[in-house]
């Protein structure tokens, strides 16, 4: 997943929680903050009535009162009320409670201050109620709004916080897209520093440059050494070739000699070919080839089964070729991928049974186009494939006469051409499968 | 004909030239860059053959001035050198062949006769041996009205062999010429056989092909 989904993924997470948090907590400290406030109140209420009933008497609140023993005065919404009642058997109370009451058949809920005093030496309860409903309503408003700000704050948040992160990591995306995707191509890499005021990017982008400069070095002066142990290698060779040719045109030589120079022109023969196969392999590792071409891999295929049907029917090997789809392999190397695929094919002419089918399937996969070498004959061994498939060492196959070379060829190209290639053998054959990506 | 060969390895220059006076090809040689510079100043040549790692100085200097001062000397860059930067390079300052060390003179001499039929454009070109005429424009055998199928190593093949007419070309020989160098071993230079088998059998269905010899355990020879 790339940091920017990432990213993204963890904004929308984390506001989120963040919302689900305040949904689920947000109701109840409201609620406490508001009984907090509406108790702040009703002891400020209960004080200022105490200073009333000490600066004035009690007669303000029982004389002309229809009951005695008591007072109460709703106003005309019943959101509030005072109650105040002289008692007989005193007792202690200051507390504030929730308490239904059911006025004109109606039941309120109020928020009761209930304290009991003395004055005069009398006993009194003062009650001071507010309606909760009210509360309620305040509540439910204010809860709906502060939802509303939230969701408007997320979704705004969410987008500037999108925006900004995508702004924020533009010039990290820019150095894997123009620089880390490219490490493989060292000879390709360009050095033009990314744009950035962030400090993290720039030591990124320089260190990534730096270490490519660094490699680009070794591989230059890989590349130079090739070239000149190509020139020290191959001259000497040249030399003894035209020499041979040479004799080669003389008509006097006698059959005898004639094997003898046949046999010199053998060993020159597999010298020449060693060195162009370390040459090719150096080659390769080093980058130096393009890859710029656009194959068509069932053309490239059906060239060579033309080209090895011949010397398949003289050793009574059937080919068969079996293209399910076309494929044109992008950004690609025309020449090594026919060596790649050669290769196989001349591997599989050779170690098949007599009288025996050699396939070769192209077919496309939702990610790669798969072709396939498939042969009947015994299996090229366990300890050949890991030493093969690791780069590490060549086997020379005495049985086979055979520098070992070829299947190291097969990796190497695939390595550099940036396609898959497994290599399936066991008693009944072998199988080589390239795996192209499709993009 | 005359020719400037451009090579430090005195020992190669020598079979060089052996082997091109032998076709009354005059030669000339420089084993420096200061010599080959001279050399193409002062001279006209047909062919310059050049090659790329010269003591003091870079081959690729001496193409400009080859271009400059000989306008229709054909050029073909011989070099041991690997990197195919190098290559691109001759070709794009307009060397006509590139051929990499070791080579046979048997291919430098297939090469420029190519060059030499290209430059001259593309005249309809044929060759008659024992009835059979090679069509080199569009690489067909004819015999008399009848057209022979051949696969195109089947022609290669035909065709190198009559270029070098009444000389052994050895398996080897044909081998690098049809197959190029990159197969695992010699195991292809066994498959000539099979070539010259089938190109025996298609063409034997009109005519003797007597001129096409077999060279026991060397290789193959057309007799004119």
């Amino acid at each position: 997943m790339y940091l920017s989904t990432k990213m993204l993924l963890y904004n929308l997470l984390a506001k989120g929680i963040i919302l689900l948090f305040f949904l689920m907590t947000g109701p109840f400290l409201l609620k406490y903050f508001a009984l907090m406030d509406i108790d702040a109140e009703l002891k400020d209420k209960r004080d200022q009535i105490l200073a009333i009933i000490s600066e004035n008497g009690m007669e303000d609140f029982f004389v002309g009162n229809d009951s005695p023993g008591g007072f109460g005065s709703y106003n005309i919404l019943k959101e509030e009320y005072v109650l105040l009642e002289r008692l007989e058997d005193p007792f202690l109370l200051d507390s504030i409670f929730n308490e239904e009451r059911i006025l004109d058949k109606v039941t309120v809920s109020y928020r009761v201050c209930a304290y009991v005093f003395s004055f005069e030496d009398e006993t009194y309860l003062m009650e001071i109620g507010k309606s909760l409903e009210t509360i309620n309503r305040i509540f439910d408003l204010l809860f709906r709004i502060i939802i509303f700000l939230l969701l408007a704050f997320l979704v705004l948040s969410f987008f500037l916080d999108t925006i900004f992160s995508k702004w924020l990591i533009q010039p990290f995306r820019k150095i894997i897209r123009d620089k880390i995707a490219h490490i493989n191509e060292p000879q390709q890499f360009k050095h033009e520093p990314v744009k950035t005021s962030t400090k993290d990017f720039r030591l990124l982008d320089d260190s990534i440059s730096h270490m490519m400069w660094r490699i680009q070095k070794a591989f230059n002066q890989e590349r130079v050494f090739i070239s000149h142990a190509s020139h020290e290698l191959k001259t000497p060779v040249s030399i003894l070739q035209t020499k041979i040719e040479a004799f080669f045109g003389d008509e006097t030589l006698n059959e005898r000699e004639m094997e003898r120079l046949m046999d010199m022109q053998q060993t020159i023969q597999k010298l020449k070919k060693i060195i162009n196969s370390l040459l090719l392999l150096s080659k390769v590792n080093n980058a130096q080839y393009l890859k710029t071409e656009t194959v068509p891999l069932h053309e490239l295929v059906q060239e060579l089964v033309e080209e090895w049907e011949p010397l398949a029917e003289d050793r009574n090997l059937e080919l068969n070729l079996e293209i399910r789809d076309e494929f044109d392999a992008k950004s690609s190397n025309g020449s090594l991928c026919h060596i790649m695929i050669q290769n196989a094919l001349s591997n599989a002419m050779k170690y098949s049974y007599k009288g025996s089918t050699i396939k070769l399937v192209g077919r496309l996969g939702p990610d790669e186009y798969q072709l396939l070498v498939l042969n009947e004959g015994p299996a090229i061994s366990d300890e050949l494939m890991d030493q093969v498939a690791s780069g590490l060492v060549f086997l020379k196959d005495a049985k086979k006469e055979s520098s070992g070379y070829g299947l190291q060829i097969i990796y190497k190209i695939a390595s550099f051409l940036g396609v898959g290639v497994r290599v399936e053998s066991n008693s009944s054959g072998t199988k080589f499968i390239f795996c192209f990506p499709v993009t | 004909m005359r020719v400037l060969l451009v090579e430090d390895e005195k020992l190669l220059a020598d079979e060089f030239l052996f082997y091109l006076e032998k076709d009354q090809i005059i030669c000339d040689w420089a084993s420096s860059y200061a010599n080959a510079s001279e050399a193409l100043a002062v001279n006209e040549y047909d062919f310059v053959f050049l090659d790329l790692g010269l003591p003091d100085g870079d081959g690729l200097d001496l193409l400009s001035e080859s271009k400059k001062h000989q306008k229709h000397a054909l050029i073909i860059i011989l070099t041991a050198r690997s990197d195919i930067k190098d290559r691109v390079k001759g070709l794009e300052m307009g060397a006509d062949d590139y051929l990499s060390k070791p080579f046979s003179f048997l291919e430098l001499k297939a090469r420029m006769q190519a060059i030499l039929r290209r430059k001259s454009g593309w005249n309809k070109e044929e060759i008659n041996i024992g009835g059979f005429i090679l069509d080199l424009d569009s690489w067909t055998v004819r015999y008399q009205a009848e057209k022979i199928v051949l696969t195109k190593k089947e022609f290669s093949l035909l065709h190198f062999l009559l270029l070098h007419s009444n000389r052994v070309i050895n398996r080897f020989q044909l081998a690098e010429h049809i197959w190029g160098d990159h197969l695992e071993d010699d195991y292809q230079s066994n498959y000539i056989d099979v070539h010259i088998k089938n190109i025996r059998k298609k063409l034997g269905n009109f005519a003797s092909v007597d001129w096409l010899e077999t060279v026991r355990g060397v290789g193959y020879k057309i007799k004119t």
